[in-house]
């Protein structure tokens, strides 16, 4: 694994270059003056000096609204797939390892889907280790870490004069060797640094009950703490929407004279109609089945699936939701 | 002891005398969350609990959302058969809460009967991203109300900031004309006195003295965040339709994505839904995730129907609502001929 510094001032010059190759998307100030994956260059310098987006990177990868083919007179018309390079620079760990998970759904064998395989293959992710915690983060109960490169193709570590940058990927090792002339070799010292500040991060993290959740979900699926649960959920999307590996969709037909397109958008499973059957049975009748159906599919069927629970700590569910439910409240209320 | 505190008090010797003496089956209040500035919504029914009951300048949640589900009979049939009676609930309520209640009932989706209203005095509630806004780089650890009713923050390098209430309080608080209660069954803490008419007005002024083509682009610039999430809706005392428009499918009347379209119908089908019944709560506002100003164009209409009609959704119970009654001297002049 390579692992190179790169001074503030080559990392523009890197940025620049990836430029030249494709479409790049840095950590920039939106209108709203809030911290925000925006394609590089803004008008204000790049900034290292954040917790975490509003939005985690999944709509680059799944975008909220995908036109998958357009048809006319009922024929399809061949859809075109994007062809163009991207560079995101500035995902934090967390959003990097939920691309590892949602490829799960749809790269593994036979689930190939070709619009999410293409937009992943033209992407390329530099992770940027965190240095400041919030009290909803808890990735490091769910397998991640504020230094964790897992998902990403390089990831960085900023320190006091330089960035280290570790290649994770063969795709990262190439964008390092295609940079060599703007990377200096890694001292120890800055080894040692970026391994201070990630145990710094580290340390600010309090644990979450996520141990055995299989087991105890699978054990609780008839436990009075839904009811209260579903009492209190408004059926929004903002956790699922917000959160890096929900990825449940729709597709729909828009259609307009002989011309239309198939779309493809996020679903959720808190809103009724996600279940709704065409007689108008409904499996899940009430925010009750439904919010147990959110904690169930991350914390049990994912690990019952793919030995790993879809969560990855971010914590955005629980600085969003609008009657501030905490899924960490929950898993430690779970059964032992 | 601030304010805030005796009101914690007196709130949870009034839910646990309602809930102990069977006046009530349900208690809705609110308790501490797990993070700061917020508190979550809380269902009590066992008088023993009170305790969890919280009082804080955190209590944002308009409770009223959750009244007309409790009251709602199954659709099917059988089901409504073997269904409980109505609960009775006892509710804690701002004044905002109040009118959202008031509302309700007049679109009788709530049984007045049923319900031991408790209003209390609200000096205006914080809304954390402004708080979370005021203090830059510092992670709040934790947060409380000083003696004057400022909101004391410990930050993660451990000292305390204070930050003065008045800059923190949400929109919706600092244009409320009326924070008091006033429809109640029993009333806790001194009310404080209401906004001014033009608050919401100027705001309104601002972006209505623009050149159209730069209210347009406000417009898009404003919704084009929307994720589509239903947020505002959902925390919307007022949108409790059986089936949304939004969630119809046979017709799709509008596109489930992001398309500008789509999400500028969105928008303008809420604000005209709610003309004539949106209390001004600001519910909608504080639950959207993406931070858009949603009430852009409620606080528009708003002003449209009381300088119309004459009228302010929420007032009074009795009152006949603008849009369940007509007059032969309305103004018209809005109608357009085809």
């Amino acid at each position: 694994m390579t692992e190179k510094l790169i001074s503030h001032t080559n990392l523009e010059r890197l940025l620049e270059r990836l430029r030249e190759r494709g479409t790049v998307y840095a950590p920039g100030r939106d209108a709203e003056g809030e911290v925000a994956l925006l394609q590089w260059p803004q008008k204000e310098p790049l900034t290292l000096e954040f917790t975490n987006f509003r939005q985690s990177p999944k709509a680059f990868f799944l975008p909220q609204t995908q036109t998958l083919l357009r048809f006319q007179d009922g024929k399809p018309v061949e859809a075109s797939l994007p062809s163009g390079e991207r560079y995101l620079f500035g995902v934090r760990p967390c959003d990097a390892r939920a691309l590892l998970l949602v490829d799960k759904v749809f790269l593994d064998g036979d689930q190939n889907d070709p619009y999410y395989a293409r937009l992943r293959e033209k992407t390329t992710v530099i992770g940027l280790a965190c240095a400041q915690t919030m009290p909803s983060c808890f990735c490091t109960s769910v397998g991640g870490g504020p230094g964790d490169g897992t998902g990403a193709d390089v990831l960085a570590v900023a320190l006091d004069a330089d960035l280290l940058l570790k290649a994770v990927t063969a795709k990262g090792e190439d964008l390092l060797s295609r940079a060599v002339d703007l990377l200096a070799e890694a001292t120890p010292a800055a080894l040692q640094e970026a391994e201070e500040r990630i145990h710094a991060a580290q340390d600010q993290l309090a644990p979450a009950a996520t141990a055995d959740s299989d087991r105890r979900l699978r054990e609780a699926y008839d436990s009075p703490l839904w009811e209260t649960a579903g009492q209190k959920c408004l059926g929004c999307g903002t956790c699922s929407f917000l959160c890096p590996t929900c990825h449940c969709f729709d597709i729909t037909d828009e259609l307009r004279g002989g011309v239309g397109r198939r779309v493809r958008t996020w679903d959720c499973c808190a809103y009724p109609q996600f279940t709704l059957h065409g007689s108008g049975h409904n499996p899940r009748p009430t925010p009750k089945e439904r919010w147990r159906q959110r904690m169930m599919h991350k914390f049990r069927y994912a690990v019952e699936n793919f030995a790993v629970s879809f969560c990855v700590g971010c914590g955005r569910c629980i600085r969003n939701c609008p009657v501030s439910m905490d899924l960490r409240t929950a898993l430690k209320e779970l059964g032992a | 002891m601030s304010d805030s505190q005796q009101i914690e008090t007196r709130l949870r010797e009034t839910a646990e005398k309602l809930l102990r003496e069977k006046k009530v089956s349900l208690f809705l209040g609110y308790e501490k969350a797990t993070l700061p500035f917020r508190t979550s919504p809380l269902f009590l029914s066992k008088p023993e609990e009170v305790e969890r009951l919280a009082w804080n300048p955190f209590c944002t949640t308009n409770l009223s959302v959750y009244l007309p589900r409790l009251f709602k009979a199954p659709v099917d049939a059988r089901a409504a058969k073997a269904a409980p009676p109505p609960p009775t609930v006892g509710v804690a309520l701002k004044g905002c809460d109040i009118r959202s209640v008031v509302a309700l009932l007049q679109e009788r989706q709530v049984r007045r009967e049923n319900l031991v209203l408790v209003g209390i005095a609200c000096p205006g509630m914080v809304d954390r991203r402004k708080a979370e806004k005021a203090l830059g780089d510092h992670q709040a650890l934790g947060a409380g109300e000083d003696g004057r009713g400022n909101i004391r923050v410990v930050v993660d390098d451990g000292t305390e900031i204070t930050l003065r209430r008045e800059d923190v309080v949400a929109d919706a608080c600092l244009e409320c004309r009326s924070p008091a209660p006033t429809i109640n069954d029993i009333m806790i803490g001194t009310p404080v006195e209401g906004k001014k008419t033009e608050t919401a007005r100027l705001r309104t002024a601002e972006f209505e003295s623009r050149p159209l083509e730069a209210r347009w682009a406000g417009f898009q610039e404003v919704f084009s965040r929307c994720i589509r999430c239903n947020a505002c809706r959902q925390a919307c005392p007022m949108c409790y339709c059986q089936t949304c428009i939004f969630d119809q499918n046979r017709p799709r009347w509008i596109g489930a994505g992001t398309d500008l379209s789509d999400v500028a119908i969105y928008h303008l089908v809420r604000a005209l839904h709610l003309a004539g019944r949106c209390t001004e709560c600001g519910a909608c506002e504080r639950a959207c995730p993406m931070g858009i100003d949603v009430r852009l164009l409620g606080r528009k209409m708003c002003a449209e129907v009381e300088d119309l009609y004459g009228y302010r959704p929420g007032e009074a119970i009795d009152a006949t609502p603008v849009l369940s009654s007509f007059a032969m001297d309305d103004p018209q002049d809005f109608v357009t001929e085809p």
